[in-house]
């Protein structure tokens, strides 16, 4: 593997980089933050400064970590069929963005349309093979959940458009 | 005796025909879960969560305490069956268990196991009862110090000892922590973290990170490798499900073994029943190199009997700590704890004056949830690995709609919805790189008992920070922790030298 580039498994680095943000998002809210005058030591911003200390300091870590330690990468022809960092993105994709459009969309299509895009899209993610089928399913599985929780239980979900009906 | 009178009373509350309806509902379904491939017990806990708002706490409890064992055994039989663990405590079962199915021993496998958790969890449900009572008096003897001890024991021993990186570890703790600053300061009702959010004024709700992180996290994991992976094929299991006499002898000792090791880890948080099950497992193999005719490695029965009821025993008595010290030793543990405070309760040594009928209820549900499912393990444990015919991807398309169903119903908020897609990439994110999940769990559940205790320990002192070790509670679990760091690391150390499994 002589030809890979630098980010050939190194990908783990985005671990460090999430850390960072997050940390640089504490960092944020402790200076953003309105401190009522005459609060004693220690107040709210003592522990969120000791994390952020931590957390940038764990950041640094784990990009040592990732320069020294990249991972194996799976090439197109391995030994028993086994990949052990392999990720299949579409699937992801496809799951991902099913549950967006589920997030985006739930009061306005209300919970069984909405329920049943997202049943189809992680379906489909995950390999299923049969799109007509499917969203019969989808539609059949949303219903029910929508009989037994809204009307069995008493959970608040929203009926959309089709309430209107 | 006192406990058991309020145990009988307790019995009385668990065995009403509504409360053992849930008891069986939660090992149906526990069962259910942790027999499908990569699902284990904290998974099936994570969905359910939601449910407890439609009904009472009671009952909430006691479905949870069947879906928890029920998990369990679950998980073992997969493990058994298709060497597909749906827990890491499920992993030291398949080394022994899968070999004795290869052989065409399934059957005595699966009972073997499931009378080893039942026997485990029996014991652990046992020392909970007469314990637990002593443990929550000790507890209410605890000041801030202690209680910061206590919580800085959980987070070293979670994010340290389980997992193959302490950084790893301690990153996931930290976010896990954050997260748990985020929204109002308790103590001086500041406003932390929200960027002027209204959503996040009341923090980031548990429930959406528990099921983000232990839920999504896991479709979008399992999506990312479904093509991939190999396929695994269930081992057929025909046969008598009963153990012969000289199965039972051989098992026997085991089990009682892999109990004494399973029941004081409840209580010493290492993340969860793992570490016990190892250990279990390996005492088992050193004593079989000793023996006449080592079985260890073609199927031996020992070597599946003492992790089983190692698994188990830990389970049971971390139910004992969670409801005395109000402190979850694994990631299961810390859903409850979570559906706990869902309820405006707080599991801690004043539950127990608190909510004797709803402790004493839950206690007794142990039982009968291990009862129950000895009776639909033992003789069904084939009819169970039907469910394996549900298609993949109806399976973790009906998993994602109902994480979304449980969080929405929560909030009736799209911004909680957005939060869950967020958290839940972050989820799969720590899985394909390995980070372990359960620091995360701890972090976000104790911190702010952590910083409370902490801040309130030092606002007493005037900032003098020697007051939090100034009791002999706090030198005796900073003492503990140093002996749990020390033997983990030699046996890590021990570990990496060799292995002939």
């Amino acid at each position: 593997m002589t030809d890979a580039g630098f980010w050939h498994g190194r990908s783990g680095l985005v671990v460090p980089a999430l850390l960072a943000a997050f940390t640089t998002y504490l960092l944020v809210g402790v200076q953003t933050m309105d401190v009522p005058e005459g609060t004693d030591f220690p107040g709210p911003r003592f522990f969120p400064l000791i994390l952020i200390v931590l957390g940038y300091l764990l950041s640094a870590l784990l990009v040592l970590h990732y320069l020294r330690h990249p991972e194996p990468v799976d090439t197109g022809d391995q030994d028993g069929g086994q990949w052990r960092t392999f990720s299949d993105w579409r699937a992801v994709a496809w799951c991902v963005g099913g549950f967006l459009v589920f997030a985006l969309t739930i009061e306005l299509l209300g919970w069984i349309l909405a329920a049943a895009v997202l049943f189809w899209c992680v379906a489909r993610g995950i390999g299923s093979t049969r799109p007509l089928f499917d969203a019969s399913l989808a539609l059949f599985v949303a219903s029910v959940v929508y009989l037994a929780f809204a009307q069995g239980l008493g959970l608040n979900l929203p009926a959309g458009i089709l309430g209107g009906f | 005796m006192e406990s058991l009178s309020l145990l009988m009373e307790g019995f009385a509350g668990a065995l009403t025909p509504m409360n053992l309806l849930w008891v069986v509902v939660g090992c149906l379904l526990g069962t259910a879960v942790g027999v499908m491939p990569g699902l284990g017990s904290s998974m099936a806990v994570a969905l359910l969560l939601p449910m407890t708002f439609a009904l009472e706490p009671t009952a909430a409890f006691i479905m949870f305490a069947g879906v928890y064992f029920g998990g369990l055994f679950g998980d073992s039989t997969m493990a058994i069956l298709m060497n597909t663990p749906g827990q890491a405590s499920a992993i030291a079962s398949t080394f022994e268990g899968h070999r004795m199915a290869k052989d065409g021993r399934a059957p005595q496998a699966l009972a073997t196991a499931a009378l080893g958790a039942f026997l485990g969890g029996f014991s652990a449900a046992v020392v909970v009862v007469f314990l637990a009572p002593s443990l929550a008096d000790f507890a209410a003897t605890f000041g801030f110090a202690e209680y910061f001890a206590l919580a800085v024991f959980a987070f070293v021993a979670t994010s340290s000892i389980v997992g193959d990186s302490v950084v790893k570890g301690v990153s996931a703790l930290v976010v896990g922590l954050g997260i748990a600053t985020i929204g109002m300061d308790p103590i001086s009702a500041t406003e932390r973290g929200t960027l002027g959010v209204p959503e996040l004024f009341d923090g980031v709700s548990l429930v959406t990170v528990t099921v983000a992180v232990l839920a999504l996290g896991e479709v979008f994991h399992i999506a990312s490798r479904v093509r991939r992976d190999p396929k695994t094929v269930a081992m057929k299991a025909g046969g008598r499900a009963w153990l012969s006499r000289a199965e039972f002898r051989e098992a026997g000792p085991a089990w009682a073994r892999g109990t004494a090791i399973g029941l004081p880890f409840g209580i010493i948080p290492v993340g969860g029943s793992e570490v016990p099950t190892f250990m279990a497992y390996d005492l088992e193999r050193r004593i079989d190199r000793k023996r006449p005719r080592p079985m260890f490695g073609k199927g031996a029965i020992r070597g599946l009997a003492a992790p089983e009821a190692a698994g188990n025993a830990t389970t049971g008595t971390a139910m004992g700590a969670l409801l005395a010290l109000g402190l979850p030793v694994s990631a299961t543990a810390a859903i409850m704890l979570a559906a706990f405070q869902q309820y405006g309760l707080q599991p801690g040594p004043l539950l127990f004056d608190r909510a004797p009928d709803l402790v004493w209820s839950l206690l007794a549900s142990f039982f009968v949830a291990l009862v129950v499912l000895l009776i639909i393990n033992l003789p069904f444990a084939q009819l169970w690995a039907k469910l394996l015919l549900i298609p993949a991807p109806y399976l973790y398309g009906g998993i994602t709609v109902f994480c979304g169903l449980g969080v929405y119903a929560l909030s009736a908020a799209q911004f909680d919805l957005y939060l869950l897609l967020l958290i839940g990439v972050v989820g799969f994110v720590m899985r394909r790189y390995d980070v372990p999940l359960a620091p995360l769990m701890i972090g976000i559940v104790l911190g702010p008992l952590a910083e409370s205790s902490l801040r309130e320990a030092l606002l007493s002192s005037d900032g003098d920070y020697t007051v939090l070790v100034s009791s002999w509670i706090t030198w005796l679990l900073y003492g503990i922790l140093a002996l749990v760091l020390v033997v983990t690391v030699r046996a890590k150390l021990r570990a990496r030298r060799g292995a002939d499994v």
